[in-house]
């Protein structure tokens, strides 16, 4: 089992890419559970996502230390401490290493995901792209230039 | 050289910045009361009392013993608070939904017993902290999370106007707007001033949600002032 | 997610009616019927004013034969036992999806299992209530389905006591290959002739009332009662747990096992009624029950009423709002025995 935390704040579209995560495995016949955990507040406030993906079912969805851990802001990184192990790959997202990426803030969420992704080794690309055409058919339709965007980002 | 106008005497400063999200309309209003809290010099004896909702985002907006409610019964415990203790200035703060649905009895009750207490509505006519459902105020044709096909057969609830059936000729009811802050802050001032003179206050303001209108900066501001055509400013 | 699952086990189970009020952690349930109510206008949708309203407008809507349901949570449930108390006294096959969270006031809007003795004995009740606690979102499907079969039937307000970590959890189900399930007994309750009340005058009558309920519970309950027994033959320590608890449970018996120990899992399925001569039969012979609940000991209490005079000793590991993982559960047995 791979057992992958995002972490975030309301509004950086850490739920996005861990439904996208989850979907892409289930396109590849695996089983995957996840679950966000967040609080009241809809935006800022952290937001935390849990996705485990297996080969046979997942009964629990949380765990206690993640395979990969992946920060997209600096305020929730505190709330995630815990769920380091010196095993755990950790990713940080470019709010967090504030290193130019040539791609709009609205995609560094996608940015994030290709790189867990990579370090897992958990779906094919063309499982990622699929699902997020899923999740984005609507935002898709209207602006054709989102989907270039996104791809370019999962690389 | 100061940049930035102070914070509010009031407000608690290291809750700040604030939990709402931005381009909330909370913060609007909650400024201009924590102003006219230093300026009328309520704060020894003000008590703040807010809703389940968005409204509780501000427990700890203010150095002002505050408390949260359960969703619906900020009135009711406004009520109880005033009268065990009428020298203090009581505020029921909350959201559409608590003042309209689950509230909406306590809202008329007070009102019919003429309580001395200041409830202050900020109607952005939809649920904002579940996530943008239907709401009493909610207009015509609108689709929110609980009426994708849009809202239809029934119409809005106007508070203050509804409220005017069973008011004391002296009691305050009024409408206004985050959109107009400065006019924004006479009615609240008149609405705790008609507290101090014994007499029940309550002032709905409208109100911007860009998360759960999912509207930008320019496109909030012109849904509020579209909003003021349905629900008329002024006191009533 | 779980609490789409939800709504669209109602439908395929012959809901036609849905009646709630947003409340985290259900409120996706109340969305997604009101979009599937979009394609089939042969069902209805309203959002209450409050919980209160929500509950009242299920039971006349089952009045009148129509098979409808509601769902809340946390201080939501709170005021519908205003409702569910009706229910029970009238005899009304109301169904309710619970999705547990924080406890004790506002709370969390997230988890925990501390609805369980509201949602079993709530208001001013007796407790002739049927309450299933899924532990998976295959059961919360499986078991909506049967909820409302099993509420007309025996006509006690059924609930589905699950929680805000099901709710919210994304995975695969399987639905029903037959969508024409048929609900048994489905008919008007309020027709000519019928004439019901809630109120009573003597002593005398509500006692009656109340005993004939009890022997007529008490004779259907093995009918209604399910557990769940894993690795119990032969076990020495039982874990007692419920819900999603129950899942993190069963890990931590698999690792267990392989150490050696001799441990097991007894999981009511029914909380309400609760299966006491399973566990009962189950724990016979067993040295150590080991509870584990994420409130402070409401399962532990049911367990203690139904199993009253069973000489076992019994721990209560209670985390109330918080859950437990598989690893935390093995790490607390392993400190306990």
């Amino acid at each position: 089992m791979i057992k992958i935390l995002i972490a975030g704040e309301g509004g950086q579209g850490v739920q996005t890419i861990a439904e996208i995560l989850a979907k892409a495995a289930f396109l590849e016949n695996k089983k995957a559970l996840y679950i966000p955990n967040f609080g009241v507040e809809q935006r800022g406030g952290v937001s935390l996502a849990f996705v485990a993906i297996d080969d046979k079912e997942v009964v629990y969805p949380k765990f206690e230390k993640a395979d990969i851990l992946a920060i997209l802001s600096e305020r929730s990184r505190e709330r995630v401490q815990n769920y380091l192990r010196d095993k755990t790959k950790l990713i940080l997202g470019p709010a967090v290493t504030k290193k130019e990426v040539d791609l709009p803030n609205k995609a560094w969420n996608i940015l994030v995901l290709g790189q867990i992704n990579r370090e897992g080794t958990i779906v094919d690309k063309q499982s990622l792209i699929k699902a997020m055409e899923e999740r984005f058919a609507s935002q898709f339709a209207k602006n054709p230039q989102l989907r270039e965007i996104d791809i370019k980002a999962l690389e | 050289m100061e940049t930035m106008p102070k914070f509010p005497q009031c407000y608690k400063v290291n809750s700040k910045p604030h939990k709402f999200c931005p381009g909330c309309g909370h913060p609007i209003v909650l400024k201009m009361l924590g102003e006219l809290i230093d300026e009328m010099g309520l704060a020894e004896k003000t008590v703040f009392l807010i809703d389940i909702g968005c409204s509780l985002l501000a427990w700890d907006y203010f150095d002002l013993p505050t408390t949260q409610t359960h969703h619906g019964r900020t009135v009711p415990t406004a009520v109880g608070l005033k009268i065990a203790s009428p020298e203090k200035i009581v505020i029921a703060y909350m959201g559409d939904g608590g003042a309209y649905a689950i509230g909406l009895q306590h809202t008329l009750s007070a009102c019919l017993r003429n309580n001395p207490i200041t409830t202050i509505v900020v109607n952005n006519t939809l649920y904002g902290m579940t996530g943008g459902q239907l709401a009493p105020t909610t207009i015509d044709k609108e689709i929110t999370t609980t009426t994708p096909g849009g809202k239809k057969g029934f119409t809005t609830i106007k508070g203050p106007e509804l409220l005017k059936n069973i008011a004391q000729p002296e009691a305050y009811l009024a409408r206004s707007s985050t959109d107009k802050p400065l006019v924004l802050k006479q009615y609240i001032k008149k609405a705790l001033e008609a507290q101090i003179n014994q007499h029940y206050a309550f002032l709905e303001v409208l109100s911007g949600c860009p998360t759960n209108w999912k509207t930008d900066a320019k496109e909030s501001i012109q849904r509020v002032q579209e909003l003021e055509k349905t629900f008329k400013l002024g006191e009533f | 997610m779980g609490n789409q699952i939800l709504a669209q086990a109602a439908k395929d189970a012959g809901a036609k009616a849905m009646f709630g009020y947003p409340i985290t952690p259900s409120t996706e349930i109340l969305e997604t019927w009101a979009k599937i109510c979009l394609k089939d206008k042969s069902l209805s949708f309203l959002q209450t004013e409050d919980e209160m309203a929500a509950g009242f407008a299920t039971i006349g809507a089952c009045l009148t034969g129509i098979p409808a349901f509601t769902a809340t949570a946390g201080p939501g449930n709170i005021l519908m036992q205003d409702a569910f108390v009706m229910a029970e006294a009238l005899r009304i096959p109301t169904v309710a999806m619970i999705m547990q969270r924080g406890g004790m006031s506002t709370s969390t809007v997230i988890y925990s299992q501390q609805e369980v003795r509201l949602t079993c004995f709530g208001g001013n009740s007796e407790g002739f209530r049927i309450v299933y606690s899924p532990s998976s979102l295959q059961e919360l499907y499986d078991y909506t389905l049967k909820a409302f079969r099993v509420a007309w039937q025996y006509r006690w307000p059924t609930f589905i006591l699950a929680d805000g970590y099901q709710g919210k959890m994304k995975g695969e189900v399987k639905i029903a290959e037959s969508k024409k399930l048929t609900i048994p007994n489905l008919k008007p309750i309020l027709t000519k002739g019928v004439n019901l009340r809630n109120c009573y005058n003597m002593e005398e009558e509500v006692g009656e009332v109340i005993a004939n309920y009890y022997s007529e519970y008490e004779k259907v309950r093995s009918e209604i009662e399910e557990f769940e027994e894993y690795k119990i033959k032969d076990a020495k320590i039982v874990l007692l747990a419920h819900g999603i608890v129950s899942g993190a449970a069963k890990l931590a018996v698999d690792k267990l096992r392989e150490k050696g120990l001799l441990i097991g899992l007894f999981r009511p399925i029914t909380l309400r009624p609760f299966p006491v001569k399973a566990a009962l039969e189950a724990l016979s012979g067993v040295e150590k029950v080991i509870c584990f609940e994420s409130a402070l000991g409401q399962l532990a209490e049911l367990f203690k009423k139904e199993l009253y005079g069973l000489n076992i000793p019994l721990k209560e590991v209670n985390k109330p709002a918080l859950g437990f993982t598989p690893e935390e559960i093995i790490r607390t047995i392993n400190q306990i025995k």
